[in-house]
């Protein structure tokens, strides 16, 4: 059974991995057997700087959900790649960095501490805000093009750009990034999204406003990755609610190459390890040689 | 590896009083693994709804795994719901339980809001070995807070109870019981329940010269540090509840606005 899926000039050995932000590696509670199994592992966005995030209540849960105001808190991309990156590195599965700035020259000088990192491809978290613009930079088909294309030109790996489902048509921005060399495109990150709180009268998140995510959004990310897979040639690497192999594999029907398992984790930390076991199970049971024959299958 | 995940099957859920149940589970896997204040993350059912599992600190292990909990919602209600045999997805120990105090103490006193006297059971399971006075201050809103504490009078606590409404014990809040005390430099505080009473404490140990520990709530998803979800600001900077905590130095917990 042929499992492994390329993007760019990397293969990785399996098309199941974890969405940025949701997985973190703790000895304490983590099987390295299980995580080394996983086609890759994105651990969560770094800026150039520190950042220390939003203040509390930065997550409420909703029906089949979550929303979530972390504000990117994260110790900046040199204390990661000095630190946590080597941790993360001995498990095993490849790593796929998560990088995220207000200006293109921070995404630059970012291209470059990774170019040296020793890491499989890099992410650009797309899902801030645009100085220039006004807009999230994946908000914008120029400055997706700008950013992706300095990028590329600057990068010694394959870039992924993770794309905002907060868009008319998510598909013009995935062609944007295609156009400007990207190597595959990440989607969804959250739709965005409040709760209020009717005896405070104030909104139930410290921030005001956040994200959802969870199996509330799988259907229209789903869709998305579906009209995308109409548009662009590259791989798309597609999360939004995952919870098991069969959600999973409505994504790779759909046309994504590769799956990420998020906020389901919260609630089952094996849930990347199932999705996997369960792909291979399905693969069997229907006598499916090679993974490739699953993507965008859908009749 | 600790193996974290597991389905265990309940022994028993009890009504403690109208609003406390106590939840007795089989888990042989916890005995002697435990620290005090550590806390359980729990999956109320199999379905999507409630989505998140819940937090519930660990009251004791002897034979069996007990919470003592609080109907306070659409989770916990569920959860008071369960019979003898069925079987919860349990998520733990997590998080760092208390410290015990220094040699030189002699003196220790536990300040619990509601609910938040679950987890000092465990704690004097393990003090009442020391030869040392133990004192709980307990605060319920009303007399429909309060339950038998026989379990904590067995392990030698004195134990001195307030209500909001003063319909048992002492009226008002918990800290109006800091009088009962003798306090000198020998005592230690712990302290557990709503951020206001931490608050409180953690004033009058300061006025005091007291030093101690507070468990603190926030909501959770993860409950092992990776959302960042449950992050509290600390002198120290931004530390999550569930794996920097629950027990916090009182000094170091910084309360925003
Ligand atoms: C480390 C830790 C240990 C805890 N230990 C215990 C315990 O031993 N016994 C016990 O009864 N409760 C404990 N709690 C609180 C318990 O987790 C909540 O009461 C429970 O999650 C509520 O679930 P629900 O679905 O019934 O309420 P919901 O319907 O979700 O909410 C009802 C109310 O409870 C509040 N709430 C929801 N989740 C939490 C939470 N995680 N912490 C605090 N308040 C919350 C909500 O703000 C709301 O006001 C603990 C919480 C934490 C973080
Ligand atoms: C708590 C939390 C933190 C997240 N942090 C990041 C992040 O740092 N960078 C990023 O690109 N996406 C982040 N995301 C978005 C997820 O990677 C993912 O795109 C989204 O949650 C949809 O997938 P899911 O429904 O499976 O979680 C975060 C999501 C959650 C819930
Ligand atoms: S609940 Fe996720 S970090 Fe604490």
């Amino acid at each position: 059974m042929k499992l492994s899926v390329n993007i760019g000039s990397v293969q990785f050995k399996n098309p199941v991995t974890v969405a940025s932000g949701t997985f973190s590696y703790i000895q304490k509670y983590s099987s390295i057997a299980d995580l080394k199994k996983l086609g890759a592992i994105i651990p969560k966005t770094v800026t150039l700087n520190p950042r220390e995030g939003n203040p509390s209540p930065r997550i409420v849960e909703t029906p089949s959900g979550m929303v979530n105001a972390i504000g990117i808190e994260n110790a900046g991309a040199d204390c990661f790649i000095n630190g946590k990156l080597k941790e993360l590195k001995k498990i095993g599965a490849p790593i796929i960095a998560s990088v995220s700035a207000h200006t293109d020259k921070d995404f630059l000088v970012l291209t470059e501490k990774f170019n040296k990192a020793g890491v499989s491809a890099l992410e650009l978290n797309l899902s801030c805000p645009n100085l220039k613009h006004k807009t999230l930079v994946a908000q914008d088909k120029n400055a997706t093009y700008c950013i992706v294309k300095a990028v590329v030109r600057k990068a010694c790996m394959p870039i992924v750009a993770k794309l905002t489902p907060n868009v008319t048509d998510i598909s013009l921005i995935a062609q944007a990034a295609q156009d400007a060399g990207a190597s595959a495109v990440s989607l969804v990150n959250t739709f965005s999204a409040m709760v209020i709180d009717v005896n405070k009268r104030r909104s139930k998140l410290g921030n005001v406003t956040g994200g959802l995510s969870g199996p509330a959004i799988r259907p229209i990310a789903l869709y998305m990755v579906y009209q995308t897979a109409q548009r662009i040639k590259i791989p798309i690497i597609a999360m939004g609610g995952i919870t098991n192999s069969s959600d999973a594999l409505e994504f790779i029907m759909a046309g994504a190459t590769m799956v990420a398992v998020g906020t389901a984790s919260f609630v089952n930390p094996q849930a990347p390890r199932d999705v996997l076991e369960g792909i291979k199970k399905y693969m069997q049971k229907n006598k499916i040689k090679d993974i490739k024959e699953l993507i965008g299958v859908m009749k | 590896m600790a193996k974290i995940q597991g389905v265990y099957k309940i022994i028993a859920n009890q009504k403690l009083s109208s609003k406390f149940f106590k939840l007795s589970i089989e888990a042989k896997s916890f005995r002697g693994k435990i620290q005090p204040g550590q806390f359980v993350h729990v999956k109320i059912n199999d379905r999507l709804d409630p989505f998140f599992r819940r937090p519930f600190c660990i009251h004791r292990v002897k034979r069996n795994l007990e919470i003592l909990y609080e109907v306070v919602g659409r989770g916990t209600e569920e959860l008071s719901q369960k019979k003898k045999s069925e079987h919860l997805n349990i998520l733990g120990p997590l998080g760092n339980g208390f410290t015990l105090p220094s040699r030189n103490i002699q003196q220790v006193v536990m300040i619990a809001g509601g609910i938040g006297v679950a987890p000092f059971l465990a704690l004097t399971d393990i003090l009442r070995k020391r030869k040392i006075r133990l004192v709980l201050l307990y605060g319920g809103r009303t007399k429909e807070y309060v339950f038998n504490m026989k379990a904590f009078k067995d392990n030698g606590c004195q134990i001195f109870i307030s209500t909001d409404d003063g319909s048992y014990g002492v009226k008002g809040r918990v800290s109006g019981l800091f009088k009962k005390i003798r306090l000198d430099k020998s005592t230690y505080f712990y302290a557990c329940g709503p951020k206001p009473m931490i608050k409180t404490v953690q004033e009058f140990s300061k006025e005091n010269n007291i030093e101690g520990q507070a468990s603190l709530e926030e909501i959770m998803a993860c409950g092992v540090g990776t959302c960042l979800g449950c992050s509290i600001k600390t002198r120290q900077g931004y530390k999550t509840v569930c794996h920097d905590g629950p027990v916090f130095d009182l000094k170091d917990i910084v309360f925003e606005k």
